[in-house]
Order: structure tokens, then sequence, then C-alpha cells
């Protein structure tokens, strides 16, 4: 009895248990040197042999010497290592302070561990809090992204409120199937899907991703965020399975710290502009009549007298709206709980008047220490967001989307409302755009939960031993609901459906749970630290989407009953995987760190829903600088690394099925074939990849990290065209490989570091080069990616780059032009100016890169064009309508952030009060300016979202925005 | 040692989770589509209800592609003009500029699609038929009448707009090819003579309703349309005496009420469809202007000009293009579109007769379609062919205008010439490219 409990307060005390030996043992407190916390769990060392301790929770450490003098080394994962000499047994405190060293910082090497840097083998981009939101607010987590991971190509689908982005991380990994990364939060697989509300049943448009909806990634708070890690290839994300082929951004959320506890208070105000008018063009009587006949100069002349010609770009997009974002938290802990707590609120509203994005969120994270042994963390995020988006975007005749309104409407008729609220009917086109603007919505609303738990067991703990096993589960529940609403007196309506109401009501339920062991095992007396790990890991997502339209309304209602024709649809989706993994790292004295792992996988998206498939890792990192050989002073950190993998991409849900619609008649109910034929016996894509790269530090202040990839896509799903006399349009199957190579550069500098001015600079520099280097079919035009041949679509054919644009030119299919960028640059720079004055910018710059502008079609139809007056634009309208005319050069310099903050000293706010610890004020832009070449609103556009081959075909986008801030923040 | 048992009952609880985890993710079911029937379900053993639905499919999709595909010849065959967001209709169809008909561009692809789409349903239904035991001979002769003349009905379509048709597509796999005009006209009046075989066989009614055939929907009935469809046929092949045989057993009555016959119904229930030539009067944006020759060239008093047409109250143009009609064909979204009327029959009968040498019967045909549009009677040379031909063609252009016939006639008479060019640089054409993804290359 007396020995078990013996043991067990050994076992309720520290892993590693101080020796009391009076008069040899050297004993102190470790402290972090920017907080004076205690840190728990350093090394300490005695140098040049295996002695070593640990100290505990309160950083307290006592270590028995053996022989003096004798050096002790203090090293922490994140901190610098410190030595100190000793002489006599004495107490000795130690202050750590966080490195500055890249390499050594930690980032993710397996589901379940991490590393430090300079031991990792692959090129992970590491986006801290401070970049992520430091210098201005950023509305979305993914627009927060842009110039900061080389290799990442990120483009606004829309400049709507709410975002909607696609990123591509080192190119196009898919053609048909995901292109986004994989996105975990705490643990939880997110959705990232882009809902359509059904406005194409009103307006024409002729798919669901030409709505231009918004990214469910619009719900996360980036505020929350400590980091992003990004995996940006199968190089490192194989681990992740077959959804990880486009990559992975592993994002952590801000913990509680032991301590007192902390309270953030801040308030940003701002407002959005639109970047860039297009203007008018210079009417005047006589191209009035050129373009429009005789009969229209009456009725600019009439305009002119009463009044002058309407701006309708600036009626529409010319508002200036109002942002505000408030966001506190509280955060602290003890020994054994640890707990952040926040709440914020965004409201932004659009350059289009009713348009607007709102989000409020709240978010707890607890961290429990158990017992020596359990330990558990829990992250939970309620949000609740709403969007108005209005209408723009691709349409056919529905009148609805304002660019394509604006495109035909003309200056000297005058559409705004009557004293009794009347609009009246545009002549030369099927919508008033005010009434649009004033009258109809487009509105969501989000629910969305997000929950984590993880639950950590230490196992085992020997000397040379740790096995902890972390049983851990995520749920992403969203309720989605999606409102479009068309009023019965539009011109395009009466007579037709006579109104429209579209409401939504989606459901998503994606769930996670895994299982992962980790053993740490050190041969070799610790020379040789091997870290292998294993689990299993389940995923399943339901999705419900039901979509109810009504038309012919009784006039001024708006729910559907008051609709006498409607209409339901119901879609449900479930997809379930299952996939086990082992890797194992072994690390020599941190001089040579080899991985080996692999993943197998199965899903029922594949063909055969039981076949696993399997997906290998293999890499290698040489620390150079830490081998005996090595006594460079300017060069401190020198690594060498290798790296490939596999990961796969499965087919969408549906692929496997060949299905019938449902279609009615004459009162009746049948079927008809659907367009689909499906391919039973599909595979999942398979992505490999070989990265290559140098990390390296010279000079105490340079880092420098270069990176060769190669990553070839086999078995690329494709959706072709099938003869249509088959009766069926699509077929989704195995058809093709693809190939995208590339080089990362990133350098950056600790420039200046004096006690008055601090300044860091970094350039990231990357390019990619695709090929479709097989394809089984003839070449083909890719379905949903463009208008057809005859205006220029996105082509696939075997030997060209997958991002090439191609027209017909004399009936044969030519390239007329490559969506991807000759490479692009960011360039960030931050400065603290006599240690209160912050500033810092980002500017990037997007060489090359083609857009087809399909915006400047309609303007010429529609005679509106600014530019139909000058030689260019007159030869150009003369064409006819052939691609070439709308290819244009999309290359841009755009100042993505900027921002300047002060600290208050502490005179200025101790009134305030004692509790208060620190005030800062600051002004911050977004998009200041942009430097380009592009014709149209901004050269970053997608009218097919953010999925799939989508960006750089412009059909009227919602124009983006640049926003102006001024930021509050009070720490107590 | 302690530590070690107290270690080992952990590791017992983790095998033993480990386990739990395993079992609950072992094998996944067969994935079935939980929105919609398969196509494997209904092909074999297939109840009555499920081949009525494949009906119901068959009858729906004959709708498909209807709007762009008479748009489309109409504006070819300079009777009408479409305005609207897509400026391919007022340019590309036009030749504008020197350009080429695109075969990738929707009014090449779209009239293609949905009668292919059509025909797939029906040899959908075909197929089912032949693998299920829940009907009788005498019912299956009924579906495979109906499938078959249905088939027949959508290539005839096929080869008006595109001159040529692929004919055996069965098997989605297996491909046959694409036969020109005549070959495929043979095969299509092959498929309906069996079908009327089957009609004959199929009792008295048959096993399922249709929707817009009204009248026309018992197998002798149906036979009636069958019948219309191959004087149709014939005619298109001159072969007059065959047509005025296979008019006999039609639904011709030159006494009778011009406007009977099947219709494509519409209506605004769920998954049903609207009439897309239904323009809204006066609207602007989405407009179905009538060709100002049409109305320059009509005989004075001509009520069809009064009665399909009516004058814009504001003036529109596009593109260099005016008009001052717009259409009046149809009352709402809703109105029905006819198959074939026995106008349209009537017609055929003068037409029949002439290549007959019947020029007399000519006559008295084109006279009733004359008095029917308030007209008086043919005022030319009864006895010359050439002078009736051209009346037959006039009666065609006004009593079938924006009904996909014009530009047909032009082409199968060496006509299209003739049409006018509205503006400079614009051009004619007569036949549409076959679509890109039949992979002719």
């Amino acid at each position: 009895m007396s020995k078990k409990l013996f043991f067990n307060w050994l076992l309720f005390s520290f892993v590693f248990l101080p020796v009391f030996l009076f008069g040899q043992a050297v004993k102190g407190t470790v402290t972090d040197e920017a907080t004076g916390l205690p840190v728990s769990g350093t090394t300490v060392l005695v140098k040049g042999t295996t002695n070593g301790q640990s100290t505990d929770f309160d950083g307290k450490y006592s270590i028995n010497i053996s022989e003096y003098p004798a050096v002790l080394v203090f090293s922490y994962l994140g901190y610098e290592t410190k030595e100190v000499t000793v002489n006599s047994s004495s107490t000795v405190n130690v202050q750590l302070k966080e490195s500055q060293e890249a390499l050594d910082e930690i980032v993710i090497s397996g589901l379940g561990t991490s590393v430090k840097r300079a031991n990792s083998a692959n090129a992970i981009a590491v986006v801290k809090a401070e970049e992520l939101v430091g210098k201005t607010a950023q509305p979305t987590l993914d627009g927060a992204l842009y110039g900061k991971i080389p290799g990442a190509n990120l483009t606004a689908s829309s400049g709507a409120p709410g975002g909607g982005f696609a990123l591509r991380l080192r190119g196009i990994t898919s053609i048909n199937g995901n292109n986004q990364p994989l996105f975990i939060i705490d643990g939880v697989y997110v959705n990232n899907a882009e809902i359509p509300s059904g406005l194409r049943f009103a307006s024409g448009a002729n798919r669901g991703n030409e709505e231009n909806s918004g990214n469910r990634l619009a719900d996360l708070d980036p505020n929350d965020i400590e980091r992003v890690e990004v995996l940006k290839g199968a190089a490192a994300s194989v681990i992740y399975g077959q959804r990880a082929s486009a990559g992975v951004v592993v994002i952590t959320t801000k913990r509680g710290k032991q301590g007192k506890a902390k309270v953030s208070f801040s308030q940003d105000v701002g407002f959005n502009t639109i970047i860039n008018k297009l203007g008018m063009r210079p009417w005047n009587a006589q191209n009035v009549e050129a373009q429009f006949g005789a009969s229209e100069v009456a009725l600019f002349n009439d305009a002119i007298l009463n009044g002058g010609l309407i701006d309708y770009e600036d009626e529409i997009y010319g508002e200036e709206g109002f942002i505000t974002e408030t966001k506190i938290n509280v955060s602290g802990g003890n020994e054994g709980t640890k707990y952040y707590v926040g709440a914020s609120y965004r409201d932004e509203e659009g350059i289009i008047k009713n348009t607007g994005f709102d989000r409020f969120s709240l978010r707890a994270n607890v961290d429990f220490k158990i017992s020596d042994v359990f330990s558990a963390s829990v992250s939970s995020n309620y949000v609740r967001s709403n969007s108005s988006r209005s209408f723009t975007g691709n349409e056919n005749e529905g009148g609805l989307s304002y660019g394509y309104t604006l495109a035909f409407t003309r200056p000297w008729i005058d559409l705004r409302p009557d004293a009794n609220g009347n609009y009246p009917d545009n002549p030369n086109y099927s919508g008033n755009p005010i009434l649009v603007r004033d009258l109809a919505q487009n509105t969501d609303r989000n629910n969305r939960f997000i929950q984590s738990v993880k639950l950590t067991a230490n196992i085992l703990e020997t000397e040379k031993d740790r096995v902890k096993v972390t049983f851990s589960g995520g749920l992403d529940y969203l309720g989605n609901e999606t409102f479009v609403y068309v009023p019965e007196i539009h011109q395009a309506q009466r007579g037709n459906q006579n109104g429209f109401i579209g409401v939504g009501k989606n459901n998503f339920t994606f769930f996670n749970h895994q299982i992962v062991a980790v053993w740490n095992h050190d041969a070799m007396n610790g020379d040789l630290a091997f870290t292998t790990q294993g689990g299993l890991i389940y995923i399943e997502n339901q999705s419900d989407f039901v979509l109810t339209q009504a038309t012919q309304l009784i006039p001024g209602q708006t729910t559907l009953g008051q609709g006498a024709a409607q209409q339901i649809g119901q879609t449900k989706q479930v997809v379930k995987d299952f996939g086990y993994f082992a890797q194992t790292e072994a690390n020599y004295k941190d001089m040579l760190i080899g991985t080996l792992g692999i993943r197998f996988d199965k899903s029922t998206l594949n063909g055969d829903p039981n076949k696993f498939y399997a997906f290998p890792r293999a890499a290698v990192a040489a620390n150079l600088h830490n081998m005996d050989f090595w006594n460079s002073d300017a060069i401190s950190q020198f690594k060498l690394r290798a790296a490939y993998g596999e990961s796969g991409n499965s087919a969408n849900f549906g692929a496997t099925f060949t299905s019938l619609n449902q279609v009615s008649i004459g009162g009746n109910g049948g079927s008809t074939i659907g367009g689909l034929q499906g391919d039973p016996n599909i595979d999942p894509e398979t992505s490999a990849e070989l990265e290559v790269g140098i990390d390296a530090r010279l000079f105490d202040k340079v880092n420098v990290e270069l990176t060769y990839y190669n990553r070839t896509v086999d078995d690329l799903i494709l959706s072709r065209v099938l003869p249509t006399s088959s009766g069926f349009g699509t077929e989704t199957t195995n058809l093709a490989d693809l190939k995208n190579n590339g080089i990362e550069l990133g350098i950056n500098i600790n420039a200046i570091e004096n006690d008055n001015f601090i300044w860091n600079t970094g350039v990231n520099f990357w390019l990619n080069r695709s090929e479709v280097t097989r394809l089984d079919v003839p070449a083909f035009p890719q379905p949903g990616a463009g208008f057809g041949l005859g205006l220029g679509t996105f082509f696939i054919e075997e030997g060209s780059p997958v991002t090439q644009l191609v027209g017909n030119i004399n009936n044969v299919p030519t390239q007329v032009g490559d969506v991807e960028p000759d490479f692009q640059i960011a360039f960030n720079n931050s400065f603290t100016i006599f240690k209160n004055w912050d500033i810092s910018f980002l500017l990037h710059w997007k060489e090359g890169g083609d857009n087809l502008n399909l915006s400047r079609l309609l303007t010429d139809l529609g005679g509106t064009s600014p530019d139909l007056d000058t030689p260019a634009g007159q030869d150009r309208a003369g064409q006819g309508f052939v691609a070439t005319r709308f290819v244009e050069p999309a290359g841009y310099l755009r100042l993505r952030e900027i921002g300047t903050y002060y600290r208050l000293p502490e005179t200025a706010y101790r009134w305030l009060g004692k509790d208060v610890s620190g005030v800062k004020i600051g002004l911050s832009a977004r998009n200041l300016f942009t430097i380009t070449d592009y014709s149209s609103y901004d050269p970053e556009v997608s009218v097919n979202g953010g999925a799939g081959l989508s960006s750089g075909i412009e059909v009227t986008p919602f124009p983006s925005a640049k926003q102006f801030y001024f930021h509050l923040k009070v720490d107590f | 040692m302690k530590t070690d048992i107290y270690n080992r009952t952990y590791l017992r609880l983790l095998v033993a989770i480990t386990l739990v985890f395993s079992v609950s993710s072992c094998s996944f079911d067969e994935q079935v589509d939980p929105n919609r029937a398969s196509l494997e379900g209904v092909l074999t053993n297939a109840s009555v209800n499920q081949l009525n639905n494949l009906v119901v499919g068959v009858e729906a999709t004959m709708r498909n592609g209807l709007g762009i595909q008479t748009t489309g010849s109409g504006t070819m065959a300079r009777e009408l003009y479409l305005f609207d967001a897509d400026p391919r209709n007022t340019a590309d169809l036009l030749g504008a500029n020197g350009g080429n008909l695109d075969n990738n561009s929707f009014y090449s692809t779209a009239p293609w699609a949905g009668r292919y789409r059509a025909i797939k349903n029906a040899n959908t239904l075909l197929e089912a038929i032949a693998n299920t035991t829940s009907i009788t001979d005498a019912q299956r002769a009924g579906y495979s009448g109906f499938a078959k003349t249905v088939i027949a009905h959508e290539l005839i379509d096929v080869l008006k707009s595109y001159g040529r048709a692929r004919v055996d597509v069965a098997d989605p796999a297996n491909l046959g090819p694409i036969l020109e005009f005549d070959a495929a006209l043979d095969a299509v009046l092959t498929m309906l003579n069996d079908g009327l075989a089957d009609l004959n066989g199929a009792g008295s009614e048959f096993a399922f309703n249709l929707g817009g055939f009204a009248g026309f929907d018992t197998p002798s009935t149906f036979a009636q349309f069958n019948r219309a469809l191959a004087a149709t046929a014939y005619v298109y092949d001159g072969n007059g005496s065959a047509a005025l045989t296979a008019l006999t057993n039609s639904f011709l009555d030159l006494s009778g009420d011009i406007t009977t016959g099947p219709k494509h119904v519409f209506s605004l229930g769920a998954g049903d469809g609207t009439n897309d030539l239904f323009k809204i009067t006066d609207n602007n944006g989405d407009q179905i202007i009538v060709h100002d020759s049409w109305i320059a060239d009509a005989e004075a008093g001509d009520t069809r000009v009064t009665s399909k047409t009516s004058v814009r109250s504001n003036p529109t143009s596009q593109d260099g293009l005016n008009g001052t009609n717009q259409t009046e064909l149809y009352a709402s979204n809703v109105s029905s579109i006819d198959i074939i009327r026995n106008e349209e029959l009537i017609l055929l009968y003068a037409e029949a007769s002439i290549l007959a040498s019947n020029l007399d019967d000519a006559e008295d045909a084109l006279n009733v379609i004359r008095a029917s549009a308030s007209l008086s009677d043919f005022a030319g040379d009864p006895t010359s062919a050439s002078e009736l031909t051209a009346d037959m063609l006039e009666q065609r252009r006004y009593s079938l205008w924006c009904e996909n016939h014009r530009m047909f006639d032009l082409r199968r008479y060496n006509l299209s010439s003739s049409l006018p060019i509205d503006r400079a640089g614009d051009q004619i054409f007569n036949v549409l490219p076959v679509p890109l993804t039949e992979n002719e290359n």
C-alpha cells in the first residue's frame, strides 16, 4: 500500500525526477525573457555528457554535476539555446530568448508530431498571426494569405464582400476535381465549399459556379489564428492521404498560456471603395449617332439639357461601404487549465448599396492537463455569418447582373425611380440595374459550429522511450440558408417568370476521428533519435442541399407559398474515407534526418469503395552546419533537403453513377437520361511530387530558402464531352497525365537591428509551369471553363500547358494566351522606429499571365466601351468575334497591405487605469494601389468560381475594392 | 516494475480502443446514387410504371433546344432576328464580317444535343421493353411504334438543320457513322415503316399516356402522325407519289381545321419546361424581331402577318440590324408549339402533287391555304409547275414562319442565294456544322 502511494506520488510528480545529491547539484529556474513566465520542459544538459534533466512546471531544475567546471546547455524548441559555465554548486537562473532563426521554428512532420524546421525535409511555409493580420484587417482567411506563401497562386473570384478565392499551391493539381488544398483547423477537416444559391434559374446563368458565390472559409475569423502552416504538395502532405494532393493548410488557433489572465480589446473602423473605375465613353452627338442611329441623338440632347448624362458606374459601384470590426479576447491559465476565449464581430458594407458581409464569431479553446499521463484540449467555435452579394457574373437575359446591364445601358436614359417609386424599363437591355440594386436580393445566412476534441495519453516514459497516444475528433457543422428574390415587376420577369424566389436550405455535417500513436526512441546513446508514428483516421462528410423555387408570385410577396409555380430539388451526398498510415523518422545528431512513411486510403468516391490505394513518402535532410567539417561563420545554417511523396485526389461525388433525371410534361412525371455517363471503375488521381531544396542562414541576418519541385499527376479525372449523338453530354473518367514544375525562392533579411530602428525585409519569388503529358482522347475544350472555341476557352491538349486559353483561328483551335503568370514576387518590409512606431507593407507583383476579358465583348456590343472612339478601340471592335480580340495581359503590381501603428507610451494611457498594459493605434490600407495594363476592374477574376480550372476568364464580375482602416487596440 | 504494470493497463486500454476504431470503419457498401434512379435499373425487368416514365422522358425531351433550333435557322434564312445578350445570334449566324459558323458554339451544339437526347431516351425505351416481361406483346408493339416514330421525327429535324445525321446511336460505345442526307433519309423511312407495322399490331390503346397528343394517343391515330412524318420524308426525298399515299393515311383534311395536329405542350409545373419562343411584347433585350423583307414581301391583306406578328411601339436595333415587327406567335410561355399540323400537311399535299404532276390538286391545296390567310386564289399559270412551286414556297414561308422550315426549304430548292444581305460583309449560310464533339477528325 505504501509502496503504491510512493509510486503514485512519483507519477503525479514530473517525468524527469530531480536527484537530490546535496553539494553536487546546480539548480535554478528557467524563464522566458520576454514574458518572465517559466518555461517547463526545457532540457538542461551537461555539455559533453548524457547527463540531462528537464525543468518542471515551474521552470525549476536541479542537476547533479560530477565534475567542475562544467558547461550547462539549456535548450527548448523555439528558443535560442543558451550555455552557462558553472564552477561550483550554485543557483543558476537562466532566461531564454525566442529564436529568430528560421530553422529553429517548429513545423509539422506528421499527423501527430512536429519538428524543428532545421530538421524538416520539406519546404513548409509558415504564416504566423502577426504576418497574417498584423498589417491590416483581413476580411477572410484565404484573402489574408496573399503574397505570404511562395508557390501559391491566389486569385479572387469576385470582389463581393465575403470573399471567394481560388488558392492553388504549385499550379493546377486537378482539372475537374478539387484544386483547393485541404484546410484543417485544430484537427477539424473544414468545409470550404462554394454553395450556389440557385440564382441562375432567374438570371439564366449556365451553371452553379457562375453565381459568384462566396466560399465558406469566409466564416473563419483570421484573428483567431495563431499560425498557418502550408504543406504545398504531395512531398509533404502524404500523411493526410487522399484529399491532400493539392496541398494542406494546417491552421492552429490561439491558445491560452499559463499566467495572469490577459484581456485584449480591439476596434477597427474603415471603409471600402472601388479600386479602379473604368469611366464613361466621352459621348457627343456625333458618336451617339454613329453608334445608335439618328433617333438616339434626340434622346441624348434631351438628357444633356435636363441634368446631364448619368454615370451609372458611379451610381452602382460608387458607394463607400462602412466597415467595423470589434474583437475581444481573454486568455490565461494555471498549471492544470489554460484557456483562450474570444469573440469578434465584423460588419462590412460593399461598394454596391445593399451588399455586405457580417460575421459574428465566438471561440473557446481550453487545454487541460489532467494528470501526468492525460491531457486534453478542446476547441469550440461558433460563427454566424450573413452576406448579401447581389447579382454579378454571367447570365443569359435575366436582366440582373450589373456588369451585363451596365454594358448596354446608355447614360442619357434615366432609370432612376420617379417620385412614386416606379422604376422605368430599360429600353436597351432586359433589366433596370437601379431596380435590381434596390429591390432584388441575393443573401445567405450561415450558422457554423466547429468543434474539436483531443485527448493525449502519455503511455510510456522511460529514459530511451516515450510513447503517447492521441485520440482526436472534429466536427464541422454548417447550416446554410440562401435566399434569392427578384420582384415580379422586373422587366425580364413580367409575362415570364413573374417574380422569382429561390430558398436554399443546406446542411453539412463533416466529422472525423483519428487515433495516432507516437513512439520516440533514443538509440546510440541519444545520437540517433527515432520518431515513429502510426494511426487510423476516419472521415465522413454528409451534405444535404434543398432548393425550392417559386415563380408566378402574388405581387409584393416574398415567401415561397405565394408563388403559383413551385419547384423543389434536393441533392444528398455522403462521402466516407478511411485510412491507415505509418511513418518513421530517424534523426542522427541533428545532422542527417531521414523519413519514410506510407498511407493507405479508401473512399466511397472511388469506383471500388473498399480498395485501398497506397501513398508512400520518403525524405532526407542534411544539416551541413551541424556536421564536424563545417566551420564557416558566415553561413551559420546550411541544409540540403530532398523529399518525395505521392498523394491522391478522388473523383467528385456522383462520378460513378449513370442516372436518370426527373422531367415532366402534360402533368405526367417521368425520367430522362441525365447528361453524365458515369464510370463505375473510376480510380483516384495520383500526384507524385519530388521536391529538393536548400535552406541557409548567412551572416546571422539573412535566411535563404530555395526549392525546386516537380509534380506529376497521373490518371487525371476529366470530364470529356462525349459525342452528343450518344445521348450523353459528358463522361468523367481517368484520361490524362499532367506535370507541374517550378521554383520557389525566399529571402528574409534582418537588415538593421538597432535600439531605435529595426528593419526586416523579405522577398519571395516563385514560378510554375504546367504541361499535359498524356491525353487519351482528342484535345477538347474543358466544359464549364469558358464559352466555346468561338470566344476562347480552357482547352485540354497534350503537350500544352493546362492553363492555356484557346480559340478558333481560321477554324483551327489555336493557343491565344496562357493564364499562368511568368513569375510572381512578393516584397515584404517592416520597420520599427523608436521602439514604438511600426510601419510595414507588402507589395505583390505578378508578371505575365493572360485573362480572357469577355466583359469587353459586352461593352463593345452595347457600344459603351470607354475606348471605342480611339483608333485602338475601333480596331478591336471591327475584328468580329475572335478569341484573340479578348485576350489581355493580366500582370499587375499591387500594394496589398500597408500599415502603420504606434504603441502609446505608458504615460499616455496611464490615466485609463492601472489595469491597462498597452494601447496601440494605427492606420492601414488593403489593395491601396494597382498598376496594371488590364482594361477591366481587376486582373484577378474568375467567372467560374474557385474550383477546377477557373481563374482568368472574366464576365462582368463584382468589382474589387480597396479598404482603409483605423485601428485601436487596448490590452489589459 | 510497478510502473510497467501501470503502463500495461494503459496499453491494454489503448489496444481495446484501437480495435473499436478499426471495427467501426471496416467496409464500405457499394454506393448508389441517393438522389436519382439509375439507368441500369430500368434496362432490366422494368415495370410498366418505369416504362411510362421513359415515355414521358421521350416526349419531354423532344422539346429540348427548340428555341435555338428555330431562331438559329430562322436567322440564317433571313426570316427573323434574335436580339438578346449573346452577340453570336446577330453576328455568327449572319456570317458577319466574313466569319464562319463555329462548330462549338451553342447554335450548332444545342439543337444536335436536344434531338439526340430524345433519341437516346427512345432507344433506352426500346432496350427496356426488350428486356422485360411485365408487358404484353401488343403493349410492347405500342411502345416500340411510339419510340421508332419519335426517333424518325428527331432525325428529320437533324437532317433539316445539319444535312447529315448519325443514325445508329443505340450503343454509346459503338456509334455508327454519320450518314449523308440521302442515306440517312432512307434509314428514316425504314424506321417509320417499321414503326407503322408495330403500331398496327398494338391493339386499340397504348399502355401509356401522352401530353401533347390529344386526338393522336391511340395506336391508330398515332399511326396517322407516323404517316404524316412519312409524307414529309418522302417529299424531302422527292418521291411525290409515295408522299401522296402516305398523306391519305395521315390526318390530312383539305376542308378541315388547319390547326389540328400533335403539339409540344408546356407548363409551369415542377420539372416541366416553358415555351422558349414566347417573347414578351415590346420587351428589350430578348426579342424575336421579324425580318423586314417578310413584312415587305407579303401580299396585301395577308392575315398571317397580323396574327403572327405585331408592330413594336418602340423601335429596336442591335448590331446594325433593325426591324419594325416582333413575334406574337405564342400568347404565353405555356402556349404549345405544333409538331406538325394540318396546314403543313396541306402544303405537303400541294408539293407532293407538283412532284407527281397533279397540278390541279396542287392549285386546289394552295387555294385552301390562301383562303385561310384571307388572300385571293392563286393567280399565276396553273399549268406551270415552276410558278406553282414558287407560290407553294411563298405559302410555306408565311404559314410556317418561325417554325424551322424556311432555311431547309430554300436549301432543298437551291434558292438560298436569293436571300437578302442586310449589312456589308454578311453571308448566307444554309446548313449548320456538325458539332465538334462528334470527333469527325
